[in-house]
């Protein structure tokens, strides 16, 4: 910790300011949080309770005349389709594969460009690349890159003679899921490269001094100083990544669609298809809904175990 | 009669006025919609053209994504922020007629001179099941089938007529021609992904028995059509692997690239393919089989909407859009075929073969039922059971019957 | 002499390799793309990408008659404003969740987050007319607005984990010196968490540069960006792969671009001296 200040002057100064000013001091965290809670609230939880209020309801979007409340019976549909509970066995394992992938990459890299080497300036600016790229490019870039006939992927596998045919990456339940999960961890480590990267900079260079003094080697220095510097910012992506990637669907959607049959289907996928192409906004909102419950649900789970470390 | 306006002033609190309110209504501008695979923006010619013949009428034509275009539709319809005009496909009017979205143009096509000109078959096909009349067609392909003229003759084969022809020389061109003891060449590119159920309906509806309507999809004929299918895949592997999966733009790559002899597709890509292969490659008509012949007509066509501000105005762009030589600019714009009598006699825009064989296939082209329930068919139901009908996860009774239950239940 | 070469050597095998092997990883489908935006058009299929007759036809194309400067210059526009918005909200809320215990603070942390667990797609259609009753549609401030709301909850999240990592003993020196709260954020705590600024104004102009949902619902004809441009290159017959890979390429450019400038800021030992002595 840094050299010690008289903080006690510091509280007593504070608290002699909170006896002059309490209610000035107890608004201020809420004006703060204001405008950010105002703007969310408006145009992300109106639509929200919108949605929730649609999934109540049997609304086929080209019958925007019937509007019928059935309760929850868009729900007890959802947990009897076989598709809902294939779905949600996928979003787990998708998130399962996706984010520990992401983040191990990222963390490599992070370390990699906090050191100092002459063109590290460049490096870092590379490695933003698969994050900056539209989702769409970058779905079909792939589909590209594993198509079997003239996928660069398979050229090179079979050049170094590792599979001796071209295998439809995409076109094989077996192999596309986890094709996509390859793609997706391709384009979201940079986020945790350049989160950790920040989060690094905190944690004073004269830690590893003094332990460099003390004979630790790298490996310790790590272990000892960097991760739990980082460990805040580390868990806080973590959590981010988990939301964002369970949602993203945009990259599954153009490289497979879903298919082939299911097998590459996950709940919020499952949800767009009902309700975008399908037109059935009420079982579609349903879906949705359960699948933020399902969400919500790991997330405090997480935030329990994890708390303490994050704010 | 309006009066003219400073046409600058005018466009320029048009454009103010749109920005602030969010498109206040104006009765003399067509906001039109259209998705065209050429994004070099050709259509503001055919703007401009229209609004120097039409002095008081804006034409705001968009280009919505193709991938996007229905989403977008619908959800504006809803949102009562639809366009005024469109380009509409038949297998959406059922739904949009549902919403009451459209407006029936029966009175204006009775008293357009260009009525006469437009190919003859068109408006029936394009009607609604009640007679009325929403669509006007603008243009048209029909799938056919692409094949290799080199390795057609290599094999020593001739383009096949029916489906036993079809398959023996699927069977016969899925070789090895690297030596490397796996087969890299396949007979056929079939599309599996969505929008191939094109594919799959000439080698099944085209049978005597099979259908849409009650039992006809599970009758034995119609079977035997997905059993076919399924048999060229699993069986004689004259489908390259990623078949299930294939969208059309791999199968016009792997066709393209000369891993596939044959596929379907139509006279939107016949440009390409020149481009590609030249002389080595040419079409037919596709093959019948089990007694009749099928294969798609695809069909495009423009609409009115029931929330359109200036009705006449609307109704004046579209028939612009579909009368003689203003038709063949769009359509040479767009790459398909034009819809009025006029153009298609002198039609140079594509090489003779191919419109010769979509000609020869007009007489069989169709359109799939004209119900809500087709649109569920070609976006989840067909692609899904097709796909795991291909890798073995369900049998062809079970995929009919998953059809069957859509259209019959 | 010797130190320094085996440490140097130490350096390239340690760091330099690894990092290569990382940027190859990064860039090979990058690099692909570039390939294949300018390989010539009638050779992309029959041949595959290739140097041979390379031409930059795609790139004139994509400017000239796509009008793709038009779509970089809105995307521009929305994300560098979903930026200025996105931080200002974020920062301030951040500050508040992380130096104050005040009652709500985890039911409004939670409450953040909430609002990215629903999948998008369910709300365009309620988004979409409260923004035409405001007369927003195809304009930039409802895309602006659109995409804050998304941005804000990550950021606020990840602004409060980096504030966290200053001490508050800064705030309360501050303060005794005569700052007010808003003063000690703006003198001393913001300069300090620059590199956490940094990283969360990155994320949130890819955020938005990215976006699609949004850009195709709320924009029209007057905002249309990048990534709605992009999309209209995928036709229902043909695929422009030429132009579409051109576009990828283009389009990732002003980030990676921007991030070369600003990650200069990037550097440790921000925290250090500020409480000495």
């Amino acid at each position: 910790m840094p050299a010690a200040l008289p903080v006690n002057r510091g509280h007593l100064m504070t608290q002699t300011r909170a006896l002059t000013t309490p209610i000035g001091r107890r608004i201020l965290p809420y004006a703060m949080l204001s405008p950010a809670v105002v703007v969310t609230l408006v145009i992300v939880f109106l639509p929200m309770l919108q949605a929730m209020w649609m999934s109540l309801h049997d609304y086929v979007l080209f019958r925007p005349k019937s509007f019928d409340f059935v309760g929850l019976d868009n729900f007890s549909k959802a947990l009897a389709d076989p598709v809902f509970w294939i779905s949600l066995r996928h979003t787990v394992l998708w998130i399962a594969l996706t984010v520990p992938a992401q983040m191990l990459l990222g963390l490599i890299t992070a370390l990699l460009l906090n050191q100092q080497f002459p063109w590290r300036g460049l490096a870092r600016a590379l490695v933003i690349i698969p994050w900056a790229l539209p989702s769409v490019v970058i779905a079909l870039m792939w589909v590209w890159i594993y198509d079997s006939n003239f996928g660069v992927l398979n050229d090179f596998l079979l050049r170094l003679n590792l599979i001796s045919h071209s295998i439809p990456w995409l076109a094989d339940p077996d192999t596309a899921l986890y094709a996509i999960v390859l793609t997706l961890t391709w384009q979201g480590f940079p986020f945790f490269a350049v989160m950790i990267l920040a989060g690094m900079q905190a944690i004073p260079s004269s830690y590893y001094e003094a332990a460099a003094i003390d004979g630790a080697s790298s490996l310790r220095q790590f272990w000892h100083i960097t991760l739990p510097g980082i460990s805040g910012v580390l868990l806080t992506a973590t959590l981010l990544r988990v939301i964002w990637v369970a949602n993203s669907i945009d990259v599954i959607f153009v490289m497979t669609g879903g298919g082939p049959g299911y097998t590459t289907y996950t709940l919020p996928l499952y949800a767009f298809i009902k309700a975008r192409t399908g037109l059935d906004y009420g079982y579609g909102s349903a879906l949705a809904v359960c699948f933020t419950i399902l969400l919500l649900g790991f997330v405090i789970l997480y935030l329990r175990r994890a708390g303490k470390n994050i704010g | 009669m309006k009066t003219k306006l400073k046409s600058a002033a005018f466009a320029a609190a048009l454009m103010i006025g749109t920005a602030l309110t969010g498109g206040a209504a104006n009765a003399e501008t067509v906001d039109f919609w259209y998705h065209f695979d050429n994004p070099d923006n050709p259509m503001s010619d055919l703007v401009a053209k229209f609004e120097s013949a039409n002095p008081g009428i804006t034409i705001n034509a968009e280009n919505v994504p193709w991938n996007s275009y229905y989403d977008q539709l619908y959800t504006s319809i809803i949102a009562g922020n639809g366009p005024d005009a469109a380009l509409v496909k038949l297998n959406a009017l059922p739904r949009l007629i549902e919403m009451e979205a459209l407006e029936p143009i029966d009175a204006q096509l009775g008293s357009w001179d260009g009525k006469a000109d437009i190919l003859p078959n068109l408006f029936d096909l394009t009607a609604a099941a009640d007679g009325t009349h929403y669509l006007l067609p603008v243009q048209y392909v029909v799938l056919y089938l692409y094949y290799r003229t080199d390795m057609f003759e290599q094999a020593g084969l001739t383009p096949p007529t029916t489906c036993e022809e079809f398959r023996t020389a699927a069977k016969a061109l899925t070789r090895d021609t690297d030596g490397d003891g796996q087969p890299d060449v396949y007979g056929f590119g079939f599309r599996g992904g969505k929008g191939g159920h094109d594919h799959w309906a000439t080698f099944t509806l085209s049978r005597d028995g099979a259908g849409f309507g009650p039992g006809e999809m599970t009758s034995a004929a119609a079977v035997e059509g997905t059993q076919y299918v399924l048999d060229l895949f699993q069986k004689d592997h004259a489908f390259p692997p990623s078949a299930p999966n294939d969208g059309f733009k791999e199968i016009i790559g792997g066709f393209k690239a000369g891993t596939t002899a044959m596929t379907i597709h139509h006279i939107g890509s016949s440009k390409g393919m020149v481009e590609a292969l030249g002389d080595k490659v040419s079409a037919v008509p596709v093959p019948g089989c089990g007694g009749g012949h099928w294969t798609s007509f695809g069909d495009e066509s423009s609409a009115v909407f029931s929330s359109a501000k200036d009705k006449d105005a609307a109704w004046k762009w579209i028939s612009f859009l579909s009368s003689a030589g203003n038709n063949a600019e769009f359509n040479l714009a767009t790459g398909q075929l034009p819809v009025t009598l006029t153009d298609s006699k002198n039609w140079k825009n594509h090489e003779a073969r191919f419109v010769d064989a979509t000609v020869a296939s007009l007489p069989f082209a169709q359109l799939l039922p004209n119900v809500s329930e087709t649109a569920d068919f070609t976006n989840t139901v067909w692609p899904v059971s097709m796909q795991r009908a291909l890798i073995g996860e369900i049998s062809a009774t079970q995929m009919n019957a998953e059809i069957d239950t859509l259209y019959n239940k | 002499m010797m130190v320094r070469n085996r440490s140097l050597i130490r350096r390239l095998l340690t760091v330099d390799l690894p990092m290569l092997a990382v940027l190859a990883f990064t860039l090979a489908p990058y690099l692909w793309m570039a390939l294949t935006s300018i390989t010539e058009k009638s050779r992309l299929f029959t041949e595959g990408p290739s140097l041979a007759g390379a031409t930059l036809a795609n790139y004139t194309r994509l400017f000239n008659t796509v009008g793709f400067g038009t779509n970089l210059l809105d995307s521009f526009i929305v994300a560098g404003g979903t930026v200025i918005v996105g931080l200002s909200l974020s920062v301030t809320a951040a500050y508040a969740f992380s130096r104050f215990r005040f009652r709500g603070r985890r039911l409004m942390m939670l409450q953040f987050l909430l609002v990215n667990m629903f999948p998008l797609v369910l709300l365009i259609l309620p988004l979409f007319i409260l923004m035409k009753t405001l007369g927003l549609v195809d304009t930039y401030l409802a895309l602006i607005i659109a995409n804050s709301t998304v941005a804000i909850p990550f950021s606020v999240w990840m602004m409060t984990s980096y504030i966290d990592a200053i001490p508050r003993s800064l705030d309360e020196a501050a303060m005794t010196d005569g700052c007010t709260r808003l003063g000690a954020l703006w003198r001393v705590i913001l300069p300090l968490c620059m590199p956490g600024i940094i990283a969360t104004a990155v994320y949130i102009f890819i955020t938005a540069w990215n976006e699609y949902l949004y850009a195709l619902t709320l924009g029209g004809r007057n905002v249309k960006t990048i990534t709605v441009a992009i999309q209209t290159l995928i036709g229902e017959y043909e695929v422009e792969w030429g132009l579409l890979t051109a576009g990828g390429i283009i389009g990732a450019m002003p980030a990676t671009v921007m991030f070369l400038f600003v990650q200069k800021r990037l550097i440790a030992g921000m925290t250090q001296g500020a409480v000495k002595g």
